[in-house]
């Protein structure tokens, strides 16, 4: 009976794709409804905040509505809501952090009829897909934006955890910033901790004292390093979403996701009945990463250089990791014209050489 | 500026929300009460004070509004142990838990907004010392922190009112029996307690970090109780864990910029090793730990 009712959706809907112009009445029978799970509450800004945009977006493409569930630590508590949220209706289910891997898999293995995208995961399963974004791909373009603006050639990361998709982001962000100055060096404050407004900010303290005058910081889901840099007069940058407004004359931009695309074709996908279980790993080429909001501070001649290696990013010709690659250990990880496979930037548990902070073991 | 003086400039900072609240918790220890509510009173009290802030009430209100919420939870918890004699633990964390929330549903609609914080008061000429000049830059906060320090020690150890509180926490019945109302000196004690964790909750939404987040307490309520304990409830010590811990955990983090080669996770724990192991050791002699300690901690009183 489900299957004929998704039938039917997919042909209706099929017949109007994009037709949100029509009154919502008209699609009442054929909403998606779906549930967004975060660990964190949904603030203006952040990681939350961007899925939810994202899922909405989706919502209204296929005629769907999107129930938030957020501020839901992981855990047994939120294998219990997501359960509730999948026995009131939801067919559709976004796990919106790591740690709801088991979890939603359970989830998705009881109900075959529900669809389940998973953030940061590795699980795959027929009606599961783990999600996440290749954010060095931006954080390679902020590099050299910080290169081209700082004065002492040093710059920083307040980071949360070492773990290989923050180290991914630290890398690409020390070779952005060599391709532009051969000489730049990153420093990393690890705080080893996900959530700590305090400690972030005088990491991000510890570093401007140090001379570091650009800072990414590095999984922060509040303003906390970018409004200090913006009192402490360096620059910085963030992931996700923009932040301009906490730092007007400091903000160096922003390396965003818009997961709305993907969102909405995977919403599709469960329509259609063709949803499919896979690693989706997307970047500027998927139209996920992204970056605005640059500072006008940044010389002319350095953006243009940033634009044209943004277009060869975005058309799959360059990769921040081609070689050749050096680690920071002086080894080489990558020979000239090759590139670092997928697999390896995944699983990166080193720095390349311009880090000058010890990797944790 | 070096690292060693970036520390020195941040310690006072770092140290004054953990010296606040554990300056409330070791009154209310001394007379007798165990809160372990601490976290979810500042937490509450961090809400109300950045929304205060926040709509333009100034931070002198926010203070205001941040003590009276502290204290406010405190005399609810008070209630529950004092006049209803419930377990003191359960009571605790049960009320900890439920400021938590209330802190949560408060500042849901402010969630990641930042404000101004207060500009730092200079001691002339100190303060233009190299290295150790910026321990003389601090805000108001913190100077008014270091002499409730000295109040409450002078309090507690050399004025009527603190021997009395010391004598309810000691022997409650002996207290009773010379004339001193227990019941009632421990509920002012718990209300000045929950004061002291609003006033640290305050600082540290509006002045040390000056913007609110969920959870941006993140465990310096049980840090606060922690270095009651094992500063064995004494003034001076209590006050020298807060600055180490303080210190230490910027010298975390001013390590790992100048590349120092040790695993950042061990450095993490260091304020934590390092703060449990100096107050260890400084109150090893286990006469005068028994000396110090509260002899009627946690236990309910009857008349």
């Amino acid at each position: 009976m489900n299957t004929s009712r998704r039938r039917f959706l997919s042909s209706s809907l099929a017949a109007g794709a994009g037709l949100s112009l029509l009154p919502r009445g008209a699609l009442a029978q054929d909403t998606l409804p779906m549930a967004l799970i975060t660990p964190s509450p949904v603030a203006d800004v952040g990681w939350s905040h961007t899925l939810l945009q994202g899922a909405q977006a989706a919502a209204e493409a296929v005629g769907g509505s999107v129930s938030m569930l957020e501020n839901i630590p992981e855990g047994p508590d939120a294998d219990r809501i997501m359960q509730k949220a999948v026995a009131e209706g939801a067919r559709f289910l976004i796990a919106g952090s790591f740690g709801y891997q088991n979890g939603a898999l359970q989830i998705a293995r009881r109900y075959p009829d529900v669809s389940v995208l998973h953030a940061s995961g590795y699980e795959v399963a027929p009606n599961f897909s783990p999600f996440a974004a290749r954010y060095f791909q931006g954080t390679y373009l902020m590099g050299m934006a910080a290169a081209s603006l700082s004065k002492t050639g040093k710059l920083g990361s307040v980071s949360a955890f070492a773990i290989p998709e923050l180290i991914t982001s630290v890398n690409a962000f020390a070779l952005g910033a060599r391709a532009v100055n051969p000489d730049a060096e990153v420093s990393v404050v690890w705080v080893n901790s996900w959530f700590d407004p305090a400690k972030e900010q005088e990491a991000a303290r510890a570093l401007i004292s140090q001379g570091i005058d650009v800072i990414f910081s590095n999984a922060q889901d509040t303003p906390s390093v970018i409004s200090l840099c913006e009192e402490q007069g360096a620059y910085a940058f963030n992931l996700n979403s923009s932040m301009k407004s906490y730092a007007p004359s400091k903000y160096l931009g922003v390396v965003g996701t818009d997961w709305s695309p993907f969102f909405t074709a995977q919403a599709q996908a469960h329509l259609d009945g063709s949803f499919q279980g896979a690693s989706h790993w997307l970047g500027m080429e998927d139209g996920v990463v992204f970056v605005a909001d640059w500072n006008p501070d940044i010389p002319a001649d350095a953006k243009t250089r940033i634009d044209e290696t943004q277009a060869r990013i975005a058309d799959g010709s360059f990769s921040p990791f081609a070689g050749p690659l050096i680690r920071a250990d002086g080894s080489q990880a990558v020979a000239e014209g090759g590139n670092l496979a997928d697999d390896a930037i995944l699983a990166m548990d080193w720095h390349v050489q311009g880090v000058v902070t010890p990797l944790p073991q | 500026m070096s690292a060693l003086a970036f520390i020195l400039a941040g310690t006072l900072a770092a140290a004054t929300p953990l010296l606040l609240a554990a300056l409330g918790e070791l009154v209310a220890e001394r007379s007798g009460v165990l809160n372990l509510g601490l976290e979810g009173l500042m937490a509450l009290a961090a809400a109300l004070a950045f929304i205060v802030v926040y709509q333009g009430g100034g931070h002198a209100l926010a203070f205001a509004v941040g003590a009276v919420a502290g204290m406010v939870a405190a005399l609810v918890f008070a209630g529950a142990v004092l006049t209803f004699r419930a377990n003191q633990v359960a009571a605790g964390l049960a009320i900890g838990i439920l400021c938590l929330g209330l802190s949560a549903l408060a500042g849901r609609s402010f969630e990641s907004l930042t404000i101004t914080g207060l500009p730092k008061l200079e001691v002339p000429l100190l303060s233009d010392l190299p290295t150790i000049g910026g321990l003389f830059r601090q805000d108001i906060v913190v100077w008014l922190a270091l002499l409730g320090t000295l109040a409450i020690h002078v309090m507690l150890r050399h004025t009527k009112v603190g021997l009395i509180v010391r004598a309810v926490g000691e022997n409650p019945r002996a207290a009773q029996a010379i004339g001193h109302p227990v019941i009632p000196i421990r509920y002012a004690a718990l209300a000045f307690g929950g004061c002291m964790a609003g006033v640290a909750g305050a600082y540290a939404s509006t002045v040390y970090t000056p913007l609110w987040a969920d959870g941006m307490i993140a465990g310096r309520g049980w840090i606060a109780i922690a270095l009651v304990v094992f500063g064995t409830w004494q003034t001076g010590r209590v006050f020298l864990g807060a600055c180490l811990f303080g210190a230490l955990s910027l010298a975390e983090l001013a390590a790992q910029v100048v590349g120092v080669q040790l695993p950042s996770q061990l450095l993490a724990s260091m304020p934590y090793l390092v703060t449990i192991v100096v107050l260890g050791l400084i109150s090893s002699n286990r006469r005068r730990m028994r000396l110090n300690s509260v002899a009627s901690l946690g236990e309910p009183f009857e008349k």
